[in-house]
């Protein structure tokens, strides 16, 4: 599985928006989990009367209408973004996996409910099924809120993953396992990942992309993240009186969004290039 | 065939009952007493409080619950708000429904203008510079947020240089006896800035789709037969292989309902613009949930039904697919 | 009619079309944009600063007060349906209705009238505030058709600001079949109410519009602003936009700080600065959330809430929102009040203090979440914010980050305005950000801060009887005034029922073309129908206003 894996990434890296796609994104990554201790912290206020003040040399990115440096915001704003994009993809995965793994295999009605459910859950759009929940749990921890995400977003994997045990399962080496004995659900499992990794790690960081769209949505809305907590969507939210005289305070959370979600989505058509030339 | 369309539909209802179930579970398993959030904070009487009851039967069974909050639904009953009461919840989705069908449809005749002609250019120069390049801007343009790209284009179009109005419908003020052409033209420059916004944030689904179906086309063997009968180009492309691409083309519809409802919730509230979208994130701020359940289920509803009549035209356009 | 030349260009230019009618010169109209929708301007339902702004245009008063606001000087107020008045003794006042002012159904405006809508808003069960503020107000009588005789309990300084002031008339022969309650907000009355003031009601549009038409035949002068549009757009940047971009004439409440300097952009508009009649205070709830029976379980020690209030930097929270010359406000009096120069100084702002204080009462990070707690209880507060006022915006941050220096979490909720009201009402918060417009005279202090006005305005059940007595003395006695007021100021600030803030100026935005503009502290729109439009400067929607019924 590995070695498959690190072929589709090495084909991946053929593609030069692939290659710009997972370069700025480790850069990304690493400027989230490493810079914050060499910011000033992103609560501070030094002098709230100055308000927002444009771009200089104290203040790369300037600040925003309470005096907090925009670079710390945005870089803290983008730890909390990333980290909830993965960890909400991570349940989605997992949570896809295992029911489209049960569906595909057990097959029959217990097949048929499932995969009738997920037909109605993908009719109703994800935004509305977090509005529901997140309009009465007023101030949702992070961690709740991570599980909630994640908990919206796996009905399209569990397909994915349930085509693939399908397809499998009418594989040769299957039958003839199971004509031997071993159960075919060992077997279907062994040999699932393999093929079912490229398409799922396709799926995972494209997800990445929708849930920081979505949880930026959130939070320009007031749910989601709260406040103090710096977090992309809030930012804009608050710079939306700025918009014409301090239009720096809304532009730079959005420019990281868009630059945020452009990589991961660049990187995961590659992916997919790379997993099925015929499309490129 | 009726059988199949029959079985189709009632494959549809089913999936949109199970919908309506997903959505009572959904609200009985937020946080806080089910009974406060259909009724706020306002003063009720004693009365209300027992009709609410007796409805949603808070206190009886679930599956006597569930039966009530169904048949309501069933019935085009979806509560009253709470924000706005006493009106009711669909008199509400009515009054807001015409604009956004403005708006969206608006945005599917630019997405699917714009989108098909820079799709089917893609697949013809495929590889190219302009291949490349096009997909990426519009990759990018699918990055920005819609609340996001709203403000900047408001900032810049409306306020700085102003070219087009900032928010709303319509001009307040437009004189009680303007003619029908005077106030199309006023709905109009409303509609531009929304409508691009709505649009560039999607127009990369179109592209990529019809790029896609172009591309699968192109490598069957009619079209090859086309080119070697010395048919122009043009009438390759235009005439016979995107022909072909209408079909695939109609899941796309499908698909891109739910895009647009979840974007027009952001683009109409920075807008303001008197549709669904804002009537959701109004319904927010006032925790109107009766208002929110009931979009919620108005646009499940219309999911399900566009899937069903994107199938449907599936089937009548390609004979293949048809079952026997 | 209008002709269209081409098109496309139509589609870009920003002005709107045309419609060209005759009118004088100097007529036009104005559009003005609301934060809340006006939906009932009609007395007995004035909730909210929208409906009371707009209701003055529709109902009047007997007399209101002249500017400068001096309460307690009868020669000083201006006519409005009482055309004149005097006094029998210290105790009876009697006015005398103008024959011309009517209805505008054309009934005329009869002292029927005034005892009618008297009894109708002292009626305690229909409007407690009015009827708190009219207390001692023994009996109104009609002598014949055009006086009415006014009796009082008592003499004090305010007696005839009380008889004029509070009550804005409502038309008996149109309002007596209908009682308090729900036939009479369901009625056709409400839907399209009919006054007697300078402008009457064309048509509502609900959640968007409202529009008014002027009534030549208004007693005092007719109107030169033939038609007014109050649109209903909540967010703060649609409204600046919708003023930058020529839509609107007039807003209100310009945000402080961000508001001028985008104003700039359109040298059409202008700014104009109003002394201000309204305080903001952060609120503590003195009572359990949603069970007011019990005190607050926090906010019911006055040394917490003296913490807070140490903790707190007012004076930078009045200039991050207001501006740099912004002073910070120490008790309900605001910039308008004569008392405002004679309130002792508030706290200064001292964190050590505050923490040493919350230490001394129980208050400890033990497990080092940097949160206090007593007995297991996190200190963690909620502030009620509405969420579409700017100022709130730029000071519940703040408030956020300096009580979170002192280990006390605050989360906010941002709620849209009406759901911010109802929970206000209801108690069910901990803190609150309060703006409030108060009343041209200090003594309408006793509605928020008087054991009498919990259950009206006074949502954070705050009670004090020696703050009681001492507000009775300041407001009745006469003389003894000054020293009596401070005495209350100083009282009330002990007690920390909340932290005020900041007694801002008030910045209302106005369309240069309009002349003779007047705007009261006290009533923004009072003055509308004095307006005219610079016949040199008319623009479009100045050419049209026939009133459409």
């Amino acid at each position: 599985m590995i070695g498959s894996l690190g072929g589709l990434l090495r084909r991946a890296w053929t593609h030069p928006s692939g290659r710009w796609g997972a370069l700025a994104l480790v850069v990304l990554a690493l400027v989230a989990v490493a810079a914050p201790p060499l910011l000033p912290d992103p609560a501070e206020m030094p002098d709230a009367v100055l308000g927002a003040t444009p771009p200089s040399l104290a203040h790369p990115l300037g600040t925003d209408q309470l005096n907090r440096d925009m670079l710390a915001r945005v870089v803290v704003g983008g730890r909390i973004s990333l980290s909830v994009a993965v960890l909400a993809v991570l349940v989605s995965l997992t949570l896809g996996a295992a029911v489209g793994l049960v569906a595909g295999y057990a097959g029959g009605w217990v097949d048929a409910i499932l995969m009738r459910g997920v037909d109605a859950a993908l009719a109703i759009p994800r935004l509305f099924v977090l509005l529901l929940l997140l309009v009465v749990w007023e101030h949702i921890p992070l961690g709740a809120l991570i599980l909630v995400i994640g908990t919206t977003g796996w009905f399209a994997t569990s397909r994915l993953v349930r085509g693939e045990v399908l397809r499998l399962r009418h594989e040769p080496f299957v039958t003839a396992s199971e004509a031997l004995g071993a159960t075919g659900w060992r077997t279907i499992a062994r040999h699932l990942l393999p093929n079912a990794a490229g398409p799922l790690l396709v799926a995972a960081t494209l997800g990445v992309g929708d849930v920081i769209l979505l949880e930026a949505g959130l939070s320009f809305l007031g749910l989601g993240v709260q406040p103090p907590t710096p977090s992309w969507g809030g930012m804009v939210l608050e710079a939306r009186p700025l918009i014409v005289t301090a239009p720096w305070t809304a532009i730079f959370p959005g420019a990281a969004i868009v630059l945020t979600v452009l990589s991961v989505n660049l990187l995961g058509d590659a992916l997919q290039a790379a997993l099925d030339p015929r499309g490129a | 065939m009726i059988r199949w369309l029959v079985r189709r539909t009632l494959q549809a209802a089913a999936t949109f009952a199970i919908a309506l179930l997903l959505l009572f579970v959904l609200m009985r398993l937020a946080p806080g007493d089910p009974l406060s959030r259909l009724v706020g904070d306002r003063d009720v009487s004693a009365a209300e409080i027992e009709q609410l009851r007796r409805r949603f039967g808070v206190d009886q069974p679930l599956l006597i619950q569930l039966q009530a909050f169904l048949a309501g639904a069933a019935r085009g009953d979806l509560g009253v708000s709470i924000e706005h009461f006493p009106d009711r919840v669909t008199t509400l989705l009515a009054s807001r429904l015409p604009a956004t069908l403005l708006l969206g449809g608006v945005v599917l005749l630019l997405n699917f203008t714009v989108g098909i002609w820079l799709g089917v250019r893609q697949a013809v120069r495929r590889g190219s510079r302009f291949d490349r390049w096009t997909g990426r801007l519009a990759l990018a343009a699918y990055a920005m947020p819609g609340f996001w790209l709203g403000l900047v284009l408001v900032a810049f179009l409306s306020l700085r240089w102003r070219l087009l109005p900032a928010a709303q419908m319509t001009d307040p003020l437009l004189p009680a006896g303007a003619d029908g052409l005077t106030r199309a033209l006023d709905i109009l420059r409303h509609l531009a800035l929304p409508a691009l916004t709505l649009s560039l944030t999607s127009i990369a689904l179109t592209m990529r789709h019809q790029r896609a179906a172009m591309l699968s086309v192109f490598r069957l063997d009619f079209v090859t037969a086309a080119r070697a009968r010395g048919l122009s180009e043009k009438r390759v492309r235009w005439g016979h292989a995107w022909r072909n691409t209408l079909v695939p083309m109609l899941t796309l519809l499908g698909l891109w309902l739910p895009v647009l409802v979840s974007g027009s919730v952001f683009v109409e509230s920075v807008f303001n613009w008197p549709g669904l979208g804002s009537l959701a994130a109004q319904a927010i701020a006032a925790r109107d949930y009766p208002v929110l359940l009931g979009t919620a289920t108005l646009v499940s509803g219309a999911v399900v039904f566009a899937g069903l009549a994107a199938d449907l035209g599936y089937a009548l356009a390609d004979p293949r697919v048809r079952p026997s | 009619m209008f002709i269209h030349r081409l098109l496309i260009p139509a589609l870009f230019t920003a002005a709107s079309p045309a419609a060209a009618l005759q009118r004088s010169n100097d007529h036009g109209s104005a559009v003005i944009i609301m934060g809340q929708e006006p939906a009932t301007p009609i007395p007995t339902l004035l909730n909210g600063s929208a409906n009371i702004a707009v209701s003055d245009l529709l109902f009047l008063r007997l007399a209101r007060p002249g500017v400068g606001l001096s309460t307690t000087d009868e020669r000083a107020f201006e006519p409005q349906l009482a055309q004149s008045w005097s006094r029998r003794d210290s105790l009876t006042i009697v006015f005398e209705l103008d024959a011309r002012a009517r209805w505008h159904d054309g009934v005329a405006v009869t002292a029927k009238d005034v005892v009618f809508s008297f009894a109708r808003m002292r009626d305690s069960t229909v409007d407690a505030q009015r009827a708190l503020l009219l207390r001692h107000l023994a009996s109104v009588v009609a002598e014949g058709d055009r006086r009415v005789v006014m009796r009082f309990r008592r003499a004090y300084p305010e007696q005839f600001y009380d008889a004029s002031y509070h009550v804005q008339l409502l038309p008996a022969h149109l309002v007596d079949s209908l009682p308090p309650g729900p036939r009479f907000t369901s009625s056709e009355f409400v839907k399209r109410p009919v006054g007697n003031g300078p402008y009457r009601w064309t048509r509502r549009d609900p959640g968007r519009q409202l529009e008014l038409a002027a009534d030549p035949g208004y007693f005092l002068g007719a109107p030169k602003l033939d038609r007014l549009v109050f649109l209903t757009v909540r967010d703060p940047e649609a409204q600046i936009n919708l003023l930058l971009d020529g839509t609107a004439d007039i807003l209100e409440a310009v945000p402080p700080v961000s508001g001028p300097v985008r104003l700039a952009a359109n040298p059409a508009v202008k700014l104009l600065n109003i002394p201000s009649l309204s305080v903001l205070y952060l609120l503590f709830n003195q009572r359990a959330p949603g069970d007011r029976t019990r005190a607050h379980p926090i906010l019911g020690d006055v040394e917490v809430r003296r913490a807070i209030s140490l903790a707190l930097d007012r004076l930078n929270l009045a200039r991050s929102t207001y501006g740099r010359f912004a002073l910070p406000a120490d008790a309900p009096a605001a910039q308008a009040h004569w008392t405002r120069g004679i309130v002792p100084r508030g706290t200064a702002y001292n964190p050590p203090a505050a923490r040493a204080l919350l230490a001394s009462r129980g208050w400890v990070d033990r497990n080092g979440d940097g949160v206090l707690e007593k007995d297991g209880v996190p200190l963690t507060l909620r502030l009620s914010i509405p969420a579409t006022s700017a100022t709130r915006a730029i000071m519940a941050p703040q408030v956020q980050e300096q009580l979170r220096r002192i280990g006390v979490r605050v989360e906010i909720d941002r709620l849209d305005f009406p759901v911010f009201i109802e929970r206000r009402t209801k108690g069910e918060f901990d803190l609150d950000l309060s703006a409030a417009n108060m009343d041209p005279s200090p003594s309408g202090i006793v509605q928020s801060w008087s054991c009498a006005g919990r259950g009206g305005s006074n949502v954070g059940w705050y009670c004090d009887p020696g703050l009681d007595s001492l507000l009775d003395r300041a407001i009745y006695t006469t003389g003894s005034g000054g020293r009596t007021w401070q005495a209350a100021y100083a009282r009330l600030q002990g007690d920390v029922p909340a932290v005020f803030l900041a007694s801002p100026a008030w910045s209302v935005a106005v369309h240069s073309r309009f002349r003779n503009v007047s705007i009261r502290p006290e009533s923004p729109y009072g003055d509308l129908w004095r307006w005219s439009v610079d016949p040199g400067r008319r623009i479009s929607r100045d050419g049209t206003g026939a009133p459409s019924r």
